[in-house]
């Protein structure tokens, strides 16, 4: 009996001994950038003494679903990332005030709730169609002139038609498949084209008709047209069971004139060999008359977990703006383009799509990202399942129009 | 304290540590779980409300769910098939003559110890990039596209990964219940100039009756509550049209009630489709019961 | 089983095999022996090649083993992946849960055999209708009463090594006792009533004398429940985290799949190494795993 007590005990003691915690625990969504947030993060440490942990979610592994895990366990994270008001609504209770922290002073773009500045702005970012400039030279296309729908059908059919000579396999090179999870880029990315293209920033009239269950229906039904015809210009079997990495390469490698990627592609671009041809954005132009525009935001925010450790948490975001290392990281490692005034950003032609997204927003020609303020999974789930039926050839783009109609009729239960 | 006293208390604590376990990790819970189906519960610790039978009435509308409960079905019913299938074939080929067979052996039960994540992974990438490579080299315009990205071919990737996973284990099932066959019964059957397959189908077969109940039914659980390959190897996609409604393709249950609750955030939901899923498995399960009693009986 | 396995040879040895239908045998057995196979190979080409090679035509043999060791020292040092750690929190989680799970379950299902009452039957009855229980329906309860639990105790039962073993020990004991309870069900009891004569304490009675001849079922449970435990995503995903600081093999490697853009080359790789392990066990202790699967699985 005794053995068996001091058996149990035995164990018991050895169980307890085995838990040390990090001190800054980040659950952040750019997989992009985890190998060098994490390098970064090793170096904080050296430098400050804190330990700090990175923790990944997104690409083939959904962030909010990374986030609800890390949440429910005993070791909540210190500093996570919401993008944008469905992410502050859940998680409100645990979002810190850091409305005295020194970064504020200097940011352009905070994340404000309620009164308070709650949000770090990860980056600024960005998206077009990016394009190969050299292609379109080849064919005789200025991409300045693609700044309507008939622009972009002129455009597509002219380099489907001369795809051989061109050494092209595809026109767009896009991704929609739920396989790999990349629905955010039809059912987020894309969708905000509907949402906010040609309207002034900060104008939610579209996004508040849809969280009310309605549709502008004209506008619609043109930007179903430009779906459309993006995927009958992109490779299907790309559009189905492409991942980013395939993605990239078809563009990279010149097998496609246009990209369906944000500026935040700079990276992995880097690390995979760089680009051997001149790349910019043009504007996603869905609509008869012109527009002139790509989509920028701050799309992300770092906000702190109250229940955490706040204080290390905000001398963290406090270094990444306002030490060299940080800056260095954002700007020349990450290929970022920061929301603060005393942070440069660098548009070199080693990030020739960061170039493009600074030089328009130097040109004052963006549009707000209104996607995120759509319901959890509405629009990676629900609508990017209805675009990938058309991108299977299930449905054709009426039925495309009247699904994804129906779909936004149900938001407002 | 009396040697009964003692006996009694010693036994009380070597009971006590499962005892605990059980009702911490799984009795506590599943009470928790049902009570949870009926509010609206958000995971986040937050206060919940009941709402009746309002997450069970949605669960019914949900072509998602639908969809997937039938796709596990027939996910399931192709699995038991394919895997005793090919279980009972290489089980044929490695209790025959041929030389190696233990090797072969223990050889086909490899894949089963490889987890469904790694395997998963693993076989993504054979039909994403291999077999497609292949199929287009041959002409073959089929084979030349992902059969996962399909709609129509993605169940045939999630049975040939199960049935690669899951058919080793089966095998050596059968393989214990050949050599369980005395011999002399077979001896005789030679003797008396019974062909190959006469012996196998009219001997061995009816006699292996209890291993094809028991392979039966693990197979049948086994695929039922798929998980970890699903996540791995199509996250549930592509797809598909059901009910007029966009649904995933090969979503199995297991993944839809995960996806549910975490993805779409909606916790109670996810637990009420839990209970429904806990449900069907009990009814299987007195399937399974009362078919092995009325063979006792038979016996 | 294990005395089983040469019988087949002698039994063969009276059929006077057709040396045709054995030759004709062997080759489908080979053939399908290398398609079972394929995916191993796959694998392992795949870990020795550089990732636009594999993009740029996937099924080519690898060119150099330097790739292989740029490959190998990339995901060996990659900060996500984490092999060794993972290697060492796989290896602590499955020993530590097999050894609580094998000695509590035997203690338990000891002391129900042993007495016959009511509550004994009931107890009984209790777990074996808990195996009917999906993992589903208690997961997301089971994560929220650990949190207040463990925040009530001090204890972290989440995020921690003795969390994710008390819960291994709550779902892994029902099907344990099963095996026990069958088994000591058959033990006789002339045994221990000489031991108590003699004056042996009724603990010492379980360590000294029943223990000792549970040996082969013990095998059976440290088999079935050691497979389970290793290769397990789920409980591990919930309990311990996407990317904690306690990452399981399995965790791992899904973690690594996800952390980044999709890198082929190296997936490949770190499927490799957590491959490694279970196969180098199976080539030493196969007679043992392939008894203890049988036996579960007849049980």
């Amino acid at each position: 009996m005794k053995k068996l007590i001091s058996l149990v005990l035995a164990v018991a003691m050895m169980l307890t001994a085995a838990s040390a915690l990090a001190d800054i625990v980040i659950c952040q969504n750019k997989v992009e950038i985890g190998s060098i947030m994490e390098e970064y993060a090793k170096g904080y440490t050296e430098r400050t003494g804190v330990p700090v942990k990175v923790i990944t979610g997104g690409g083939s592994q959904d962030y909010n679903t990374v986030l609800k895990a890390e949440m429910a366990s005993g070791r909540e994270p210190d500093i996570f990332v919401i993008e944008g008001v469905s992410g502050y609504e859940l998680w409100k209770d645990r979002i810190a005030d850091q409305s005295d922290a020194e970064w504020t002073k200097t940011c352009t773009a905070p994340y404000v709730a309620d009164g308070k500045i709650v949000g770090f702005p990860v980056a600024q970012e960005g998206y077009g169609l990016a394009y190969n400039k050299d292609i379109l030279d080849k064919a005789g296309i200025d991409p300045a002139t693609l700044t309507n729908y008939d622009a972009y059908a002129a455009a597509f059919e002219k380099l489907d038609s001369m795809k051989a000579e061109l050494g092209l396999d595809m026109v767009v090179s896009m991704v929609a498949g739920t396989t790999n999870n990349m629905t955010w880029v039809t059912g987020l990315h894309n969708f905000n084209v509907y949402l906010s293209v040609g309207l002034e920033r900060g104008d939610d009239t579209i996004i508040n008709k849809l969280l009310q269950g309605e549709v502008d229906a004209e506008r619609f039904h043109q930007y179903c047209q430009y779906v459309a015809l993006l995927f009958k210009y992109s490779d299907p079997e790309m559009l189905l069971n492409g991942n980013q990495e395939t993605q990239m390469v078809a563009f990279t490698s010149g097998k496609a004139a246009f990209y369906h990627q944000g500026n935040w592609m700079d990276p992995t671009i880097a690390q995979a060999g760089g680009i051997g041809f001149t790349a910019a954005y043009a504007p996603h132009a869905f609509l008869k008359e012109d527009t002139d525009g790509i989509l920028t935001d701050a799309a992300s925010w770092y906000v702190v977990n109250s229940k955490g450790n706040v204080d290390e948490a905000i001398a963290y975001l406090n270094a990444l703006c306002g030490t060299d290392e940080g800056k260095e990281y954002m700007v020349d490692k990450a290929g970022m383009i920061p929301a603060f005034t005393n942070v440069e950003a660098k548009a070199t032609d080693a990030t020739p799509l960061t170039k493009s997204v600074v030089e328009w927003v130097n040109a004052g020609k963006t549009y707000s990202w209104q996607q995120y303020k759509m319901p959890d999974g509405f629009g990676m789930g629900t609508l990017g399942a209805i675009y990938e039926l058309l991108a299977s050839g299930a449905i054709d783009v009426d039925a495309f129009e009247a699904m994804m109609i129906e779909a936004i009729q149900g938001v407002k239960k | 304290m009396t040697s009964k006293v003692k006996r009694k208390l010693t036994e009380f604590l070597f009971l006590l540590p499962s005892l605990i376990a059980f009702l911490m990790v799984i009795i506590v819970p599943f009470i928790l779980g049902i009570y949870y189906s009926f509010t609206d519960w958000q995971g986040t610790g937050a206060v919940s409300q009941s709402v009746g039978f309002a997450n069970y009435a949605a669960i019914f509308k949900d072509a998602g769910f639908l969809h997937s409960f039938l796709v596990t079905l027939l996910f399931t019913v192709l699995n038991i098939i394919t895997v005793n299938v090919v279980a009972f074939i290489i089980s044929l080929l490695v209790t025959s003559e041929i030389r190696g067979r233990n090797v072969y052996r223990a050889g086909f039960f490899i894949p089963n110890l490889i987890g469904g994540i790694v395997l998963g992974l693993v076989w993504q990438f054979i039909f994403t990039n291999i077999v497609p490579s292949i199929g287009s080299s041959l002409g073959l315009p089929t084979l030349s596209k992902s059969l996962i990205s399909n709609k129509d071919t993605v169940m045939f990737t999630m049975v040939t990964v199960n049935t690669w996973q899951y058919a080793g284990y089966i095998m050596l099932i059968y393989v214990a219940a050949i050599q369980g066959i005395s011999k002399s019964v077979m001896e005789a059957a030679e003797v008396d100039g019974a062909r190959y397959w006469t012996r196998v189908t009219r001997i061995q077969i009816p006699l292996m009756a209890n291993a094809f109940t028991i392979s039966l039914f693990l197979t049948l659980t086994n695929s039922f509550k798929m998980y970890d390959v699903n996540v791995a190897l199509t996250n549930g996609g592509p797809v598909a049209m059901f009910m007029n409604k966009p649904v995933q393709a090969s979503e199995l249950l297991a993944l839809n009630i995960y996806n549910t609750a975490f993805k779409y955030n909606n916790m109670a939901q996810g637990q009420a489709k839990a209970v429904i899923f806990f449900i069907v498995l009990t009814i299987f399960s007195i399937i399974q019961v009362s078919w092995n009693k009325s063979k006792e009986v038979e016996a | 089983m294990a005395k089983q396995a040469a019988a087949p040879i002698e039994r063969m040895a009276g059929y006077k095999p057709h040396k045709g239908r054995t030759i004709a045998l062997e080759i489908v057995t080979l053939i399908l022996f290398i398609l079972f196979m394929m995916p191993f190979l796959i694998v392992v080409f795949n870990s020795m090649r550089s990732n636009t090679d594999i993009i740029n035509n996937p099924v080519a043999l690898p060119n150099s083993l330097s790739q292989f060791w740029t490959n190998l020292t990339d995901i060996w040092n990659n900060p996500t992946f984490n092999f060794l750690s993972a290697l060492r929190d796989s290896v602590i989680i499955t020993i530590l849960s097999l050894a609580i799970i094998s000695i509590f379950s035997s203690m338990a299902a000891w002391v129900l055999v042993r007495n016959k009452t009511k509550w004994s039957n009931f107890i009984f009855f209790c777990y074996v209708a808990a195996m009917v229980i999906p993992f589903q329906v208690v997961m997301f309860p089971l994560l929220t009463w650990f949190k207040s639990v463990g925040d009530f105790l001090g204890i972290p039962l989440l995020r921690s090594y003795q969390g994710i073993i008390f819960a291994y020990l709550g779902f892994g004991e029902a099907m344990s006792i099963f095996i026990f309870h069958g088994f000591i069900k058959g033990v006789p009891l002339e045994l221990e009533e000489a031991a108590d004569i003699d004056g042996c304490s009724r603990a010492g009675t379980f360590f000294r004398i029943v223990l000792p001849l549970l040996q082969p079922v013990f095998v059976t449970v440290l088999v079935l429940n050691g497979l389970w435990i290793w290769n397990d995503y789920l409980l591990p995903l919930l309990v311990l985290g996407a990317n904690g600081d306690i990452r399981t093999i399995p965790l791992a490697v899904q973690g690594f799949n996800g952390a980044y853009v999709k890198q082929w080359h190296l997936i490949m790789t770190s499927t490799l190494l957590a491959m490694l392990p279970i196969v180098i066990l199976y080539l030493f202790a196969q007679k043992y795993i392939v008894q203890g699967m049988v036996d579960g699985s007849i049980k």
